[in-house]
């Protein structure tokens, strides 16, 4: 887990991003949403992005809630930070995409969390942002923290230890 | 649909309460005491409000999770911090309450079956207030035990209605022992968005 407790952290809510500069970090709940961390090394800055859906379908009103909105706006925001262009610098960790529990039939909460995931690798891989790590589907929520001090992703599960990806 | 007017809200409000007054009369039976549900507010509210609907989102909530089937598609869950939720258990193992430490098979067993009871009364009630097409069939799947980050939870839950809409319709109910007060459990009503526009124009609003 992060070593430093007293650095302050940033809560990103659901179809939200945000960004922070080291020593602070970012966090997010995750359930069937993924979450998108993009870390720039040099730079030690890094954001967060809680994705909900994977295409706004031409829905602007909320960018952070859909993939191909939410990404764009998460690095334009890392950009404004670091003051420039943040082309071949960033690197990216996923978390996420769970299918927790059957709801009705015609739900999307079903497949949502499998279309996410492919939504935001396609959306990562034309950006050319290589992805270094996944922690995927599954069942179970996670809580995932971003330190943009050394680009580490914490992953904790409901009762369970921590674990880095 | 984002914004629920005053008479449509009062409508769908009058009708999820008689889905409470079910599930009170069946869940009485079932514990052998008089135990009152009480809806609280239903309101539309955007993803980042719906997330604390059960408390902290980051707080441990055991969870006993059931879609909807028939006329109408969603979610029910029926939540409780663990403290209340084993003395359900012990409840109807008769039992003195603090006996149970952990969720064991006979406790989770339970506590789904009474979720099964709570929701199969509360959708029977419903449904009979429903026109025919909605009402029919409706019933929850069996439930899943989950043990799980509340805020993940809502997330779920609500992702049938936040594919379509900016705003969620949560629909909470509180449980209490007459005379004795707050069971401290929570019965969620979570809609898809499709349940959500049948119920609208049931209730004589629009789609």
């Amino acid at each position: 887990m992060p070593n430093d407790p007293a650095a302050p952290e940033v809560t990103v809510a659901i179809g939200r991003w945000a960004v922070v500069a080291a020593p602070a970090r970012v966090r997010t709940l995750l359930g069937s949403c993924v979450g998108v961390a993009l870390h720039d090394r040099a730079a030690r800055v890094g954001g967060l992005a809680h994705v909900v859906l994977p295409d706004s379908r031409g829905d602007l009103d909320q960018p952070g809630k859909y993939a191909d909105t939410a990404i764009p706006a998460l690095i334009a925001d890392i950009e404004r930070v670091i003051r420039g262009k943040a082309s071949g610098r960033l690197v990216a960790k996923l978390a996420g995409g769970a299918s927790m529990f059957a709801t009705g039939a015609e739900n999307p909460a079903r497949n949502i969390g499998r279309l996410n995931q492919d939504a935001v690798e396609a959306i990562l891989a034309a950006l050319r942002i290589p992805i270094l790590a996944r922690d995927l589907g599954g069942e179970g929520g996670r809580n995932m923290t971003l330190d943009p001090a050394t680009g580490k992703v914490w992953i904790r599960s409901p009762g369970g230890q921590g674990r880095e990806i | 649909m984002n914004t629920l007017g005053e008479d449509r809200g009062r409508m769908l409000r009058t009708i999820l309460a008689m889905g409470s007054e079910g599930a009170s009369r069946a869940l009485s039976r079932w514990l052998g005491m008089d135990v009152r549900l009480t809806l609280g507010e239903v309101e539309l509210v955007d993803l980042a409000t719906a997330a604390g609907a059960l408390g902290p989102p980051e707080s441990l909530v055991a969870a006993c999770a059931m879609g909807l089937t028939g006329g109408l598609g969603g979610a029910m869950l029926l939540c409780f911090e663990d403290r209340d939720g084993l003395a359900l258990a012990d409840l109807l193992l008769r039992r003195p309450v603090g006996t149970a430490t952990e969720w064991g098979e006979v406790e989770r067993s339970a506590a789904m079956e009474t979720a099964n009871i709570v929701a199969c009364a509360y959708l029977n009630a419903l449904a009979a207030h429903l026109p025919t097409g909605e009402g029919a069939g409706l019933a929850p799947t069996p439930p899943t035990f989950l043990h799980e980050f509340a805020g993940c939870l809502i997330e779920f839950a609500v992702m049938g209605q936040a594919a379509e809409l900016d705003r969620v319709l949560l629909a909470g109910t509180t449980f209490e022992v007459v005379g004795s007060g707050d069971l401290g459990w929570t019965l969620l009503f979570v809609p898809d968005a499709p349940a959500l526009a049948s119920l609208s124009a049931a209730l004589g609003g629009p789609a």
